[in-house]
C-alpha cells in the first residue's frame, strides 16, 4: 500500500514536470526543435491564420505530354470537413508520399515529372454570397494565384523546389526597396580561401607568400 | 527535531489531502464513458481508410518525421493494422461500458496514440493530444469500479456481501485531468499572447473564414464583424488564464467550467471544431465530485428524469456475459471478443477493396488533366491585384481598438466620417488614397498616406464641416493610383448648424 502510495506521488511528480516544461519551453521557445514528445505538452492551438486560402494541386507530366491529376481516383478522404486530407499538409512532407501512392496504384503512361503547385486566393471570397452581398458592393470576382513549389521525379524525389507563395510575396516587397538592391549587390557573398582560422593566423601570410615566390601574382 | 518532522508533514498534508483524498470515482466514471465516445467519432470514420493512413500499404505521415526524428513506431502491414484497428474499436466499446475496464483501456490507450502517431496530417490534432493524456489517467484510474459491467458481475457475485456504498479510492487521476486542463489553457493563452494581432481581431476573423473544419455559418457572420473578435479575443485570453486560479475554489468552480462549457460552444459555432469541444467538455466531468453526484441525483429525482437509463448499456452486455456456459470465465469471453474484432476488421478491410483494384480487376486508371488548365497552372506569373491586397473598405463613425465599430451610409453636419480599409498580408508598402468625391465625381477632398507591409489596416477621418452641401457622395480608396472601392454615402442636415470652418481646414 505504501509503496502503491510512492509510486503515485513520483508519477505525479513527473507527469507535473513534463507540463511544466512545455508550457515553459514554448513560452521561451527552447528546446522544442527536433522533440516528437514535445508536441504532447505544448498547447499552442491557435497559432495564426493567414489572410489569403491555399490549396495544393498535385499535375503529373507523361512522357507524351498528357497531363493527369495526382489525386486518388478511389475517393479522396476528408479529415475535418469537406478539405481533401493533402491540402493539411502545411510542411510538405506527406507529398512525395501522397504521388507514390497514387502513382503506384493506379495505371497511367511512364511519368516525366509531377508539379506541386499552391493555389492562393483572398480570403474574404470564402464569405458566402448573401454575406458578400450585404457587406461588399463589388462584384464578387475571385481570383486565384497558381505558384508552383516543387517539381518531384515519378518516385517522389524532389528535383526542384521554389519559395512558398507567402515567401515570395514578402521577398518581392523587400526586392522592391532601392536601396535594399543597392545594398545587396554591395555585399556580395565570398568564401575566403585565404585566412583559415582553424591553422592559426599564419595560414594567411603563408598562402601570400607562396603565391608570391610561385610568381603567380597577378599584380 | 521532531517539530521540524512534524512541521514538514504539516506542510505537506494539504497537498497529500489533494491529492489522495478518497472518494467514490463518479467523476472519473462519467470520463470514461463520455470520453471514448467522443473521440471514437472521427476513428470510425477513419476505418474504411485504415489501408492509405495508417499502413506500409499507403500514405502515412508519422509525427516523429516531422520532428525529423526516426519512427519507433512503424506503419504495420494493412491487415495488421486493421485487425490492430478493429482491437482498437472493441477495447473503447469494453471501455465505455465499463467491462474488464482497465484491461480495455491497456489495449486502447496505446493503440489510440499509435494510430494518431501515424497520420500527424489528417489524424493527429490537440485534440488527440489531450484525449491521450486523458486516457492514460482513465487507465490508471479505477474509473470502472462504479457504473460497469465490471461493478454489476461483482456484486453479483458478492451476492447478499454486496454492499450499497460505492467503492473510494484516491483522486489523483482526477486531480491530473484538472491540472492538465489549466496547463492547457495557460499555454494557449500564452499562445494567443505570442501571435501577432490576435488582440485586434483579425487572426480570429481569418480563421472564421478558414473552410478547414467544419461548417461555421454563425463564425462566417461573427467574421464581419472585428471589434466583437476583440472584445471575444481579450476574453478568452483572461478567462485562460484565470481558470487555474478560479477552478478550486468552491465558490467561483461552477462560474469557470460553466464559462468554459459556453467557450467550448462557441468554438464549435464560430470556427466549426466539432470534436475538440466535445472531447473537452467530457473531459470536465473529472471535475465532478461525489457531492455533486448527490446533488444532482436529488435533481434528476425531483424533475423526474429517467437517469437509470444511462445503466442500460451495461446492464445490457452485463447480462449476455451472464448468459455464457459457467466452464468459461468472463475473461475468456472479453478475449475472444477482442480477438474476433480484430479478425473481423482485417476482413472487412480487404473486402472494402480501398484502392478498387479488386472492383476494377486491375488498378484504376490515373484521372487526365486538361492541357490547357495544368500549362495556365503550371506557368502562372500574375501579380496580385491591388483588390487583392485588401480585404474590405467601410466607412462609419465609431473606432473601437481602432478597428471601425459600425458601417453607416448616412451622415449629418458635426460627424466625424471614418474610412477604414482592412489589408490581407503580405502586402507591400503602399500609398493609399482616399477621396470624396460629389455625384459628378469631382473631387472634393483627398488624402493619402503610406501604408506599410506590416500594416494591417489604415484610417482616414474627415469632419463634416459646412464646406459641403447636402447631397450624396462617395467615399474612393485608391492603391497604386487605381481605383479599388467606392462606397456611396448621403449628407443631410442643415450646414449652418455648424461652424463655419477654416478654409485651410479638412472637411
Amino acid at each position: 500500500m505504501q509503496l502503491r502510495r510512492w509510486l503515485s506521488g513520483l508519477f505525479i511528480v513527473s507527469y507535473l514536470c513534463c507540463l511544466t516544461w512545455g508550457v515553459t519551453a514554448h513560452s521561451l521557445k527552447y528546446g522544442l526543435q527536433g522533440n516528437t514528445l514535445s508536441y504532447f505538452v505544448v498547447w499552442d492551438m491557435f497559432c495564426g491564420w493567414q489572410a489569403f486560402d491555399n490549396r495544393t494541386h498535385i499535375i503529373a507530366e507523361g512522357r507524351s505530354g498528357q497531363y493527369y491529376d495526382v489525386r486518388p481516383p478511389w475517393g479522396e478522404f476528408t479529415p475535418f470537413g469537406n478539405v481533401p486530407r493533402v491540402h493539411y499538409d502545411v510542411s510538405n512532407n506527406l507529398i512525395p508520399k501522397h504521388i507514390t501512392n497514387v502513382l503506384s496504384h493506379t495505371t497511367h503512361e511512364p511519368i516525366a515529372r509531377v508539379y506541386v503547385v499552391q493555389e492562393i486566393w483572398a480570403k474574404q471570397y470564402n464569405v458566402p454570397e448573401p454575406l458578400w452581398a450585404k457587406y461588399f458592393d463589388e462584384p464578387r470576382d475571385k481570383t486565384s494565384y497558381f505558384n508552383v513549389r516543387a517539381v518531384l521525379s515519378e518516385r517522389g524525389a524532389v528535383l526542384n523546389s521554389y519559395p512558398d507563395w507567402f515567401d515570395q510575396q514578402t521577398l518581392i516587397a523587400v526586392s522592391d526597396n532601392p536601396r535594399l538592391q543597392l545594398a545587396a549587390q554591395r555585399a556580395v557573398p565570398f568564401y575566403n580561401t585565404f585566412i583559415k582560422p582553424s591553422q592559426g593566423a599564419e595560414s594567411a601570410s603563408r598562402t601570400f607568400q607562396s603565391t608570391q615566390s610561385s610568381e603567380l601574382n597577378s599584380n | 527535531m521532531t517539530t521540524n518532522v512534524s512541521g514538514i508533514r504539516r506542510l505537506f498534508t494539504p497537498i497529500r489531502d489533494f491529492f489522495f483524498e478518497e472518494q467514490a470515482p463518479y467523476g472519473m466514471a462519467l470520463v470514461r464513458i463520455f470520453l471514448p465516445i467522443s473521440i471514437m467519432i472521427p476513428m470510425v470514420r477513419r476505418f474504411m481508410h485504415v489501408r492509405e493512413l495508417f499502413s506500409s500499404d499507403g500514405a502515412p505521415q508519422p509525427l516523429y518525421e516531422l520532428f525529423g526524428q526516426v519512427n519507433p513506431l512503424p506503419p504495420m502491414a494493412p491487415q495488421i493494422a486493421a485487425a490492430l484497428y478493429g482491437m482498437l474499436m472493441i477495447a473503447m466499446f469494453c471501455a465505455v461500458v465499463g467491462w474488464k475496464t482497465r484491461w480495455s483501456f491497456l489495449i486502447a490507450t496505446p493503440l489510440y496514440i499509435y494510430f494518431n502517431l501515424l497520420d500527424s496530417v489528417g489524424t493527429m490534432t490537440k485534440y488527440s493530444v489531450i484525449a491521450s493524456h486523458v486516457l492514460i489517467m482513465l487507465t490508471l484510474s479505477n474509473c470502472g469500479a462504479v457504473w460497469s459491467v465490471d461493478a454489476i458481475l461483482r456484486r453479483k457475485e458478492l451476492g447478499a456481501a454486496a454492499t450499497a456504498v460505492p467503492p473510494r479510492f484516491p483522486i489523483w487521476q482526477s486531480r491530473l485531468i484538472q491540472l492538465l486542463f489549466s496547463f492547457v489553457y495557460f499555454g494557449a493563452a500564452i499562445t494567443k499572447i505570442q501571435t501577432e494581432a490576435f488582440f485586434s481581431g483579425e487572426q480570429m476573423r481569418y480563421w472564421m473564414l478558414s473552410n478547414w473544419n467544419y461548417s461555421n455559418p454563425i463564425g462566417e457572420q461573427m467574421a464581419m464583424w472585428t471589434p466583437v473578435l476583440l472584445l471575444a479575443g481579450y476574453v478568452t485570453v483572461v478567462w485562460e488564464i484565470v481558470f487555474a486560479f478560479l477552478v478550486w475554489r468552491p465558490t467561483s468552480r461552477l462560474f469557470v467550467l460553466a464559462v468554459g462549457v459556453m467557450f467550448h460552444i462557441m468554438t464549435c459555432l464560430t470556427l466549426g471544431l466539432y470534436i475538440f469541444p466535445l472531447v473537452c467538455t467530457s473531459s470536465y466531468l473529472a471535475f465532478i465530485t461525489e457531492k455533486d453526484i448527490v446533488a444532482l441525483r436529488r435533481f434528476a429525482h425531483k424533475l423526474k428524469i429517467p437517469s437509470s437509463v444511462l445503466g442500460i448499456p451495461p446492464r445490457v452486455v452485463a447480462w449476455i456475459v451472464d448468459q455464457r456456459p459457467a466452464a468459461i470465465p468472463a475473461a475468456t469471453l472479453w478475449l475472444s471478443a477482442v480477438v474476433l474484432a480484430a479478425v473481423a476488421a482485417a476482413e472487412i478491410e480487404y473486402r472494402s477493396d480501398a484502392y478498387g483494384i479488386q472492383a476494377n480487376n486491375g488498378p484504376l486508371p490515373l484521372p487526365t488533366m486538361d492541357a490547357a488548365t495544368a500549362e495556365s497552372m503550371i506557368r502562372d506569373q500574375k501579380p496580385l491585384r491591388e483588390r487583392d491586397k485588401y480585404f474590405s473598405f467601410d466607412v462609419g463613425t465609431v473606432l473601437m481598438g481602432n478597428q471601425l465599430a459600425n458601417r453607416r451610409s448616412e451622415f449629418t453636419y458635426g460627424e466625424r466620417i471614418v474610412a477604414q480599409c482592412t489589408l490581407n498580408i503580405p502586402h507591400g508598402d503602399l500609398w493609399v488614397e482616399c477621396m470624396i468625391q460629389d455625384d459628378q465625381n469631382r473631387t472634393v477632398e483627398h488624402a493619402g498616406q503610406f501604408v506599410t507591409r506590416d500594416m494591417l489596416h489604415a484610417n482616414f477621418a474627415y469632419e463634416t464641416g459646412n464646406s459641403l452641401v447636402p447631397g450624396t457622395y462617395s467615399m474612393v480608396l485608391k492603391s497604386s493610383n487605381k481605383e479599388v472601392f467606392r462606397r456611396e454615402f448621403t449628407l443631410s442636415g442643415d450646414p449652418e448648424k455648424v461652424p463655419t470652418m477654416n478654409e485651410m481646414m479638412t472637411n
